[in-house]
């Protein structure tokens, strides 16, 4: 039995639904026109503001930097996170596995006001270091997820081989366990990244000074900025995005047994 | 079952203290406290010069009980519950469409889908405001087949908020959907066939109960985010759209009320954990590994 | 134990600092409202004075007052309205200004130095004089539209009209309509004016305090209480002629933006430098020909063309209709009637 027509064509209008103001978007960026709808001639000079545009590019500077640290961060902490709940199965891994689920879960909202809340009442400053410790605890999350369900599908059999022909346990990590887990990792990694770049709500709770993001600075563009300026903005953004989901891809299907 | 391999309990426990301490300690010190901690501070007084008051005080929770909340919550229920409910209907076509799919296609199908959840949030947003815009394609398009007169517009209304919530987390609906689906046997749609079972009641019948855990972990990921949306509905919704979410900032951020911002966030913490405990729960669930 | 979760959250910050920041050059951290100033100010500031800028932007008074109080010190010049600049000095948030390092405040122009939240300039000095008022698409109005806040009981505009998401100029309005003070502390005025607020609200698209630059703009909205300035600023930058300002027959509010260093301050010598060169008189001009408000500065005014000076909406002030002018007024901080102010205003955000 074949999948009905019912479903195709919702998958169809679906699709439709999702890259119709994407597509819109993109056509903007290339149009004379300020407004959209009406037709105007092929142009980049929307691009060439917005490349001149101060502010934006030390927002992306800002974002880069955070979203540096804070996948380095985050990597570390979310593969050992995975490592331990896959290999211990005690209560302590479930108030674990229940931690590291939690975040992913949770509402921005939430995160942001009561990360706010927190560190105001421990007198923590905001700026940039606060952004990075509440980026690093969604993102281990995340991290921690991806590479748990790449070790779900790892063959035990061969760390047991490595302890057969003497590997010490470092050896049989460094050199076996790591090694297949590294593409999981790096989907991690880059995940970690994307959403550290991505995140606005809870970055705008707790930001302070020289910590304007990209999406803060997006924000503002959107409520003040001039529209063409953002559909160029936008277009870089969703070609990234574009490269990025293809890399994840290149990197999970390596070495993936068939 | 304990560990698998290596010494005896006393170094495992260590080996594993080792390897969770880092993340476990990070998460208690920036979730569990932090979450915890709106909770106490929600007892507290209000300060109207900012921060928190000397004291203790049930202001804030007889605050949020006022009848002029009632209307909030019941919106941020109703738009988040409908928005949990069209994902779910548009959803499970397109997860039962890719699973069927031959491989090729399924992989193309699966990138189409997560290409716009790594769009920027931001940016999707800003789409539908310039699509929703009174000048904009559909308002043109709507106008032009005489569905709407001229004097209604698209923008800012309880409707759009519901729009835009469905085109964020549709896609965190299809993927876990299309992972029961992919599971799913569907020689057992055959099989119900051959039994005499119309298509429509064999889906119903059989399809939909063996997917149904993949349906419920796609409810909470469109429930759960949309219960604290704060963004979608301060840039597309209009004066009858604040939610929960814009309500803790705008206690937070412009009436020097945090006490009242954290009970609302309490309150809000609780509707959330209630259905993630519900479906989480369930023996083979993933939480119960 | 939060003793020690500070301290340990302080060892982060430093190992955090250190990835953070690239030159030496000193850096001023400013903390301001959106498209405030001219950049190519604020570069002539940086290659001055060998530093750097970093600007961020904040959408409301509260919301500068809250992420200061929340934590976010490190700022060095921040642009708080009057009534918040009473407020920040009240809560000793603000440090007192070394009047040695502002010789530029001689040219400040002593008509406004009464008006100003700080005569004495001793913890402020005023940036940029507005008004709020309404601004509307003359292609989208009838021509004999007239500047009233009652036009938001207009179905005729239903769904394309905004106000202010601020607590004080939405209030402000409905206070002016009734004929009453925009700092009235008397529960019944402000009970009515609360009443008068919902029944406006139904023709309202939202409240929106930003947004409606670019939606005015777009002519999504036709009618939209808005700042003096951002809405000239449409018709001159983004060239759309249709766009009208002016203020209501009832009265609008005044404000100015002040000049300000918060405690906690890193810069601050830098930080004055800042606010003295804002005060030069080709810097306070060009930012003057660049936002459409009016900088208090006389040296400044002479660097103006005519056309420009003689603006009666952007220099409302000087030029205003001097019977309009007398029916506004600046905006106060209410101190404890402030909670009387959001109780009022949650019940017409909450209203049908």
């Amino acid at each position: 039995m074949k999948a009905g027509w019912l479903p195709r064509v919702t998958t169809l209008l679906v699709l439709v639904f999702f890259y119709l103001p994407i597509l819109i978007l993109v056509l903007g960026s290339f149009n004379t026109s300020r407004t959209i709808g009406v037709r105007g001639d092929f142009t980049l000079q929307w691009y060439v503001r917005l490349v001149r545009d101060r502010n934006v590019m030390e927002a992306l500077s800002t974002s880069l930097q955070i979203g540096a640290v804070v996948t380095l961060l985050s990597t570390v902490l979310g593969t050992v996170a995975a490592l331990a709940l896959h290999r211990f199965r005690t209560r302590m891994q479930r108030i674990h596995y229940g931690l590291v689920y939690a975040p992913v879960v949770v509402p921005d909202v939430l995160m942001g006001i009561s990360l706010l809340l927190f560190f105001a009442s421990v007198g923590f400053r905001l700026g940039r270091a606060s952004i990075v410790l509440a980026h690093v605890t969604f993102c281990l999350s995340y991290v921690a997820l991806v590479v748990l369900a790449r070790l779900q599908e790892f063959d035990e059999t061969l760390m047991e081989a490595a302890y057969d022909l003497g590997a010490t346990r470092t050896q049989a990590v460094v050199r076996v366990l790591l090694p297949l887990l590294g593409p999981g990792i790096l989907a991690g990694a880059l995940l970690a990244f994307t959403i550290s770049l991505d995140d606005f709500v809870i970055t705008f709770f707790v930001a302070g000074p020289g910590a304007t993001t990209l999406p803060i600075s997006v924000y503002s563009m959107i409520r003040y900025g001039r529209p063409p300026v953002i559909y160029a903005l936008s277009t870089v953004l969703i070609a990234l995005t574009f490269v990025s989901v293809w890399m994840v891809q290149r990197a999970t299907q390596r070495r993936t047994p068939a | 079952m304990d560990g698998r391999r290596g010494g005896a309990g006393h170094g495992m426990r260590r080996r594993e203290w080792t390897m969770s301490a880092p993340s476990l300690g990070w998460l208690v010190v920036f979730f569990a406290i932090p979450t915890t901690y709106i909770l106490v501070l929600s007892f507290r007084p209000a300060n109207p010069l900012g921060g928190v008051g000397e004291g203790w005080s049930l202001e804030s929770w007889r605050r949020v009980f006022q009848p002029e909340y009632y209307a909030i919550y019941a919106r941020t229920a109703w738009i988040s519950g409908a928005a949990t409910a069209i994902c779910l209907l548009l959803g499970t076509p397109v997860a039962y469409t890719m699973a069927r799919a031959p491989a090729r296609t399924r992989a193309w199908l699966l990138t189409l889908v997560v290409v716009p959840f790594w769009t920027n949030f931001l940016v999707r947003i800003f789409a539908w405001k310039v699509l929703l815009h009174p000048d904009g394609l559909i308002r043109h398009l709507f106008g032009a087949l005489r569905l709407i007169g001229p004097e209604v517009s698209l923008l800012n209304r309880p409707e759009a908020v519901l729009l835009v919530l469905v085109y964020t987390y549709l896609p965190f609906a299809i993927l876990p959907i299309y992972a029961a689906a992919d599971s799913f046997d569907f020689g057992l749609l055959e099989a119900a066939r051959d039994l005499g079972a119309s298509r429509f009641s064999a889906i119903v019948r059989v399809f939909l109960p063996g997917i149904r855990r993949g349906l419920g972990v796609a409810a909470l990921l469109v429930l759960i985010p949309a219960l604290g949306s704060y963004l979608i509905p301060d840039l597309v919704g209009g004066t009858r759209s604040v939610m929960v979410g814009n309500k803790i900032t705008q206690r937070a951020f412009t009436d020097r009320n945090w006490p009242e911002a954290a009970a609302l966030a309490s309150l809000l913490t609780v509707a959330v954990f209630v259905p993630l405990l519900a479906v989480l729960r369930r023996p083979g669930s993933e939480a119960g590994r | 134990m939060k003793r020690y979760l500070g301290i340990a959250l302080a060892a982060l910050t430093a190992i955090l600092g250190t990835t953070a920041c690239g030159s030496r050059r000193p850096v001023l951290h400013v903390y301001t409202w959106a498209d405030y100033f001219d950049m190519d100010v604020v570069r002539q500031f940086e290659r001055e004075f060998g530093c750097r800028v970093r600007i961020d932007n904040f959408a409301s008074n509260e919301e500068l007052y809250a992420k200061l109080r929340a934590g976010a010190t490190g700022y060095d010049v921040i642009f708080p309205t009057t009534y918040m600049v009473h407020l920040m000095r009240r809560e000793n948030m603000l440090i007192p200004l070394d009047r040695e390092q502002l010789p530029n405040l001689v040219h400040l122009d002593p008509k406004f130095r009464a008006i100003s939240a700080d005569p004495d300039n001793a913890y402020s000095v005023p940036y940029m004089f507005g008004t709020t008022g309404l601004g509307w698409r003359t292609d989208r109005v009838p021509e004999d539209f007239e500047a009233s806040w009652t036009v938001f009981a207009n179905p005729e505009f239903r769904g394309r009209m905004s106000m202010l998401a601020d607590m004080r100029e939405a209030m402000g309005a409905a206070l002016k309509t009734l004929g009453y003070s925009l700092n009235s502390t008397d529960p019944g005025e402000l009970a009515a004016a609360g009443e008068l607020l919902k029944a406006w609200k139904p023709q309202l698209a939202r409240y929106d305090s930003e947004g409606y630059r670019n939606s005015l703009a777009s002519a999504e909205l036709v009618v939209v209480q808005g700042y003096s300035g951002d809405i000239i600023m449409i018709r001159e930058d983004d060239e759309v002629e249709e766009v009208r300002y002016a203020v209501p027959r009832e009265g609008g509010s005044l404000w100015a933006d002040e000049m300000a260093i918060p405690a906690g301050a890193r810069q601050v010598e830098l930080a004055h430098a800042f606010i003295n060169f804002f005060h030069r008189p080709e810097i306070a001009a060009q930012n003057m020909e660049y936002n459409y408000y009016h900088c208090p500065n006389m040296a400044a005014y002479e660097l103006l063309d005519d056309d420009f000076l003689s603006d009666p909406v952007i220099f409302f002030l000087l030029h205003g209709d001097p019977e309009l002018l007398a029916k506004c007024e600046f905006i106060e901080d209410l101190g404890e009637a402030n909670a009387l102010y959001t109780r009022i205003w949650d019940e017409v955000r909450a209203a049908r």
